[in-house]
């Protein structure tokens, strides 16, 4: 079954490009959404296996998104997209938990690159708590 | 201690009052260095973003173009205070370009307070959220460029927005707009009539009706009658990245009488079926719906027609377009009769290049005392008579260019002509424009087994699409429309434009590229064909077919030939995205570069269109400014400007700000051996290194180019032409380099001492002859070669730029004599790469010191080499 890929950001010609740009590259299952809440909806019902979320939006800041998807789920890998000069606050979110952030502007092969080790990531965890629920 | 601490303590002996003006322009010239050098980097690195690879927001498009604003701001200043402000005209150039580009960038909000309704005399671009795209483009080319429109009024997104929330139908609006889905049609319909039908009932607020009374008497009174009106739409993201061609209302023909219920049906057709097809298709309908509505005095006009700017299809350069018929625009747009074609030169003087005149048997007008338009029989002698003179072509050919040269880019323009032969521009939008492809003349028809069924009509999107025949003969047959289907129809209606997301290629019978539903097929790219006369003739419902839209056949069944071709070819579709369309919208007010002459004979302001042209524009003045200064200057004793004595053909002329040359032999001409100046010494003696050669015609694969190489060497031999100077600004530890040779421009700024740390070179190459492709192969040549001599190096687009810092002063001495050579090598050497292969060839000779590139593989056309000095 081909992942599921749950983008927020506020400005939705962003968003249409990055799922463009998934569709054309991938067979991932890509959502997309203005509003960080139906985000976090979306991986509570959607079985989401990576969220990637803007930092700055003024619904949510992206770094509450990360405490809010944590509380409930915390093996889903957060990557958090930044502009140039608010990297402090996406180290910040690394050292709340984001699996990974990325700068934009970004390459497309970036962002495909950083959801594959996303996933690897969360193919891990599962494996894990597999192994744990068996043991 | 800095060349600048140097100067002024060297100086403090001469002329103050010189020395102080002189020191005050070298400090503007040196900021616009800088200033210049960052642009063309910000620029770079804005093109590169653009080609596809990358993924950025509105806020990067923003504040990169800030950023490209500021430093232009910078060196339109400090140009100023080199040329005691004799530059001026640039400053209000850039006011001009900044304005363009913080409209480019603005985004729609809704929140935003505006006058219900607006005269147009008082629109123009500054509006565009307003007053949505089409009529802000009118406002402008009616208020700024006075070209002849319709008079009228607008009622905007605010009276939009008013009336939908005084009839509580916004948050039905949102409701209805989120539960949308597009692939039921039927279900579509169904919501969509009940929507527009409760915004017909809906009640006009009396402000509203206060404020369109008031402007309608206002109209009444300038044109002396009470005019029936035109009311168009002009949806808040019409016309801009979307064009949205065709699928809202337009009310032609409107008596005031019946004003408002023609309004509210316009505000309605925002939700009709096709357009909601549309918003979803564009993923626009989680975002803001507004309308605004452009309402014209009713022009009676006696023919009406599109120019387009350009070939809409890329294939031919130089011209522009028009299709006009008799009466009310519709019956061209709509392919309700196939209009006369023109093709007029774009290249001054325009003239007629071709017509032809069509069978035109009707005509639409406005039917007398009531709304609505009629269609009318064409008098016998008039039906075959082209429906505009040869003047009034002339005159709407100069008005395209004007409004193309004032838009920057190519246009799709509606007008009409008046009783009185009046030409009136009705509306200006964006033209999507293919690329060419890079086919040659029509080829011969594939395989002799392949049955042709169609061979000709015109292309309205090129492409190669297969399929089975999908007829539509009347609107209920698009309800049904199959996923993957070959749209087959009699005319070109703008209401085919639904079904396209789901149709693979389109084939009509009668209608024009110009017309709503060409525009939609590129949009949508759909390979298509109009204009084929029996399409629906030859091709039975439910038959495979494949449309060669690019060469107008259509063949029986599956060619796979054909379609594995146009599958290698098709680009990503990433670069056609809302986002990237803006970028470009922006860049066409940044990047583009004018002023393209290699002798700079069209070095005005009034030739800059572009901040990339003020920037050139201004890097020349600079130079040629202190230039200027220092001829000025070059009697008194404590400034120098002197030229090189050399057998090399090269027009130095040397600035010497102090230890620069060897006291005692200061004069008119200095020999290379009175240069005292560490840099520039280090760097003379790679430039006259034996083996590289400055003069006569290098070897050239091409043999077109050989004229241009030749001009340019005649160019930089010919001592009264200043820019073929090449110029040097030295102190004993400085050197700042500007070499233009040809068509690229070389600089290196460059300060090297005893200590260490103070030492530094900077590189930088741009431009060049020859095409991109080529040009990209010498950068990657001179990025490569500059690498192996550790520099740090950074590639974009054709600008190369070397940096070197903190080595010993004799390494430093190396480089910039390996740095002369290079420029020397490097000299037009784009025009010899004719494949990737060869530049590691030739970063390999010249590594080698094989600088004459003896046993070059390119090499196939070959004047003989005359080296300058033996």
């Amino acid at each position: 079954m081909p992942a599921t890929i749950i983008i927020v950001d506020d400005e939705p010609d962003l968003l249409d490009l990055l799922k463009m740009i998934l569709t054309e590259k991938t067979d991932y299952h890509v959502l997309t959404t203005t509003d960080p809440y139906e985000a976090l909806a979306w991986c509570r019902d959607q079985s989401a296996d990576v969220l990637i979320s803007d930092l700055r939006m003024p619904q949510l800041e992206g770094i509450e998104l990360l405490k809010l998807l944590k509380g409930q789920d915390a093996g889903i890998p957060f990557i958090i997209m930044t502009a140039y000069g608010t990297i402090e606050s996406a180290v910040e979110a690394m050292r709340q938990g984001a699996f990974d952030y990325i700068t934009k502007p970004f390459r497309k092969e970036q962002i495909i690159m950083t959801i594959r080790k996303a996933l690897a990531k969360r193919q891990e965890l599962l494996t894990q708590q597999e192994n744990t629920d068996n043991g | 201690m800095g060349v600048l601490d140097w100067f002024r303590r060297k100086n403090r002996t001469a002329s103050a009052g010189g020395m102080a003006v002189f020191q005050k322009k070298y400090e503007s010239f040196k900021r616009l260095l800088d200033a210049n050098n960052d642009t063309l980097e910000l620029m770079a690195r804005l093109e590169a973003v653009a080609e596809g690879d990358f993924v950025f927001d509105i806020q990067f498009i923003r504040s990169r173009s800030q950023a490209i604003l500021d430093k232009v701001a910078t060196i339109v200043e400090e140009l100023n205070i080199l040329g005691d402000n004799r530059y001026q005209a640039l400053g209000n150039l850039y006011d001009s370009l900044r304005e363009k580009i913080t409209q480019e960038i603005a985004t729609p909000l809704a929140t935003e307070s505006v006058p219900l309704v607006m005269p147009l005399s008082q629109v123009d671009r500054r509006h565009l959220l307003q007053v949505g795209g089409k009529n802000a483009n009118l406002g402008e080319l009616k208020n700024r460029l006075h070209l002849p429109t319709p008079e009228g009024f607008v009622l905007t997104n605010a009276a939009f927005r008013l009336v939908m929330r005084e009839n509580h139908l916004t948050e039905k609006i949102r409701i209805f707009l989120d539960g949308l889905n597009p692939d039921n049609l039927e279900a579509l319909g169904t919501q969509s009539r009940e929507l527009q039908e409760a915004i017909r009932q809906a009640t006009i607020p009396p402000a509203l009706q206060a404020e369109v009374l008031k402007h309608y008497q206002a109209l009444s009174a300038q044109l002396g009658s009470q005019p029936a009106l035109a009311l168009r739409s002009s949806g808040i993201y019409e016309d801009q990245e979307y064009s949205f061609a065709g699928l809202f209302l337009t009310r032609l023909n409107v008596p005031f009488a019946d004003f408002f219920p023609a309004y509210l049906e316009v505000l309605a057709s925002q939700f009709n079926r096709r357009a909601l097809v549309y918003l979803c298709q564009k993923r626009l309908a989680h975002r803001e719906q507004a309308m605004s509505v452009g309402c014209l005095a009713m022009v009676p006009a006696v023919a009406s027609g599109v120019l387009f700017t350009t070939d809409p299809m890329g294939q031919r350069q130089d011209v522009m377009l028009v299709d006009a018929a008799w009466g009310l625009g519709p019956a061209v747009v709509d392919g309700t009769v196939t209009p006369d074609h023109f093709v007029l030169s774009k290249k001054p003087p325009i003239t007629l290049l071709e017509q032809q005149i069509n069978d035109k048997p009707v005509f639409l007008q406005g039917q007398k005392s009531q709304m609505g338009l009629a269609t009318s029989a064409v008098p016998a002698e008039q039906r075959r008579q082209p429906a505009l003179t040869p003047e009034q072509l002339l005159t709407l050919g100069r008005y395209g260019l004007r409004l193309e040269e004032y838009f920057g880019e190519p246009l799709d323009i509606e007008f009409a002509v008046d009783p009185q032969g009046r030409l009136l521009i009705m509306q200006a939008r964006p033209l999507l424009v293919e690329a060419p492809t890079p086919t040659e003349k029509r080829p011969a028809a594939v395989g002799e087994r392949e049955q042709l069924l169609l061979d000709g009509g015109t292309v309205a999107c090129f492409g190669v699409a297969a399929g089975p025949v999908y007829l539509i003969q009347k609107d209920q047959d698009l309800a049904n429309f199959p996923e993957g289907a070959i749209l087959v129809a009699r005319h070109t209606s703008a209401r085919y434009g639904m079904v396209l997301h789901r149709a693979r290629g389109m084939v009509i019978d009668i209608g024009s590229a110009t017309s709503h539903l060409a525009i939609l097929a590129r949009e949508y790219k759909v390979p298509a064909l109009v204009d084929t006369g029996v399409a629906t003739e030859v091709l039975q419902p439910g038959q495979v077919i494949t449309v060669d839209a690019t060469h107008m056949r259509v063949y029986a069944g599956e060619v796979h030939e054909l379609l594995d071709q146009a599958h290698k070819r098709s680009p990503s579709p990433i670069i056609s995205s809302p986002i990237y369309a803006k970028l470009r919208r922006v860049l066409r007010w940044i990047t583009p570069l004018n002023l393209v002459d290699p002798k700079l004979s069209d070095l005005t302001p009034e030739n800059c269109k572009t901040l990339h042209d003020i920037t050139r524009f201004a890097h020349q003045m600079g130079i040629k400014e202190m230039f200027d200064l220092a001829e000025k200057a070059g009697q008194r004793d404590d400034i120098h400007s002197v030229k090189l004595k050399t057998t090399i053909p090269f027009n130095l002329h040397i600035i010497d700000l102090g230890g620069g040359i060897e006291a005692g032999r200061r004069a008119k001409f200095v020999p290379p051996e009175a240069i005292s100046s560490i840099p520039m010494r280090a760097l003379w003696k790679g430039i006259s290194h034996p083996d590289i050669s400055w003069a006569g015609p290098i070897p050239i694969d091409v043999k077109g180019l050989y004229a241009v190489v030749s001009r340019s060497l005649t160019a930089s031999s010919d001592h009264s032409d200043f820019w073929s100077r090449t110029f040097a600004i030295i102190s004993f530890n400085y050197l700042n380099y500007s070499s233009r040779l040809g068509y690229h421009f070389a600089t290196i700024d460059a300060y090297v001492s005893d200590i260490r740390n103070d030492n530094y070179i900077t590189f930088r190459f741009k431009g060049g002859a020859a095409d991109e492709v080529r040009r990209g192969r010498r950068v990657r040549f001179l990025g490569a070669v500059l690498e192996k001599l550790d520099f740090d190096v950074e590639v974009t687009g054709d600008l190369v730029v070397g940096r070197l810092w903190k080595y010993p002063r004799e390494l430093m001495e190396e480089k910039l004599d390996m740095l002369g050579r290079l420029m020397g090598c490097a000299r037009q050497r784009d025009m010899l790469m004719a494949d990737d292969a060869i530049v590691d060839w030739y970063t390999e000779a010249f590594l080698a010191g094989n600088y004459r590139f003896e046993g070059s593989p390119s090499l196939t056309t070959a004047p003989p080499d005359q080296p300058a000095h033996s």
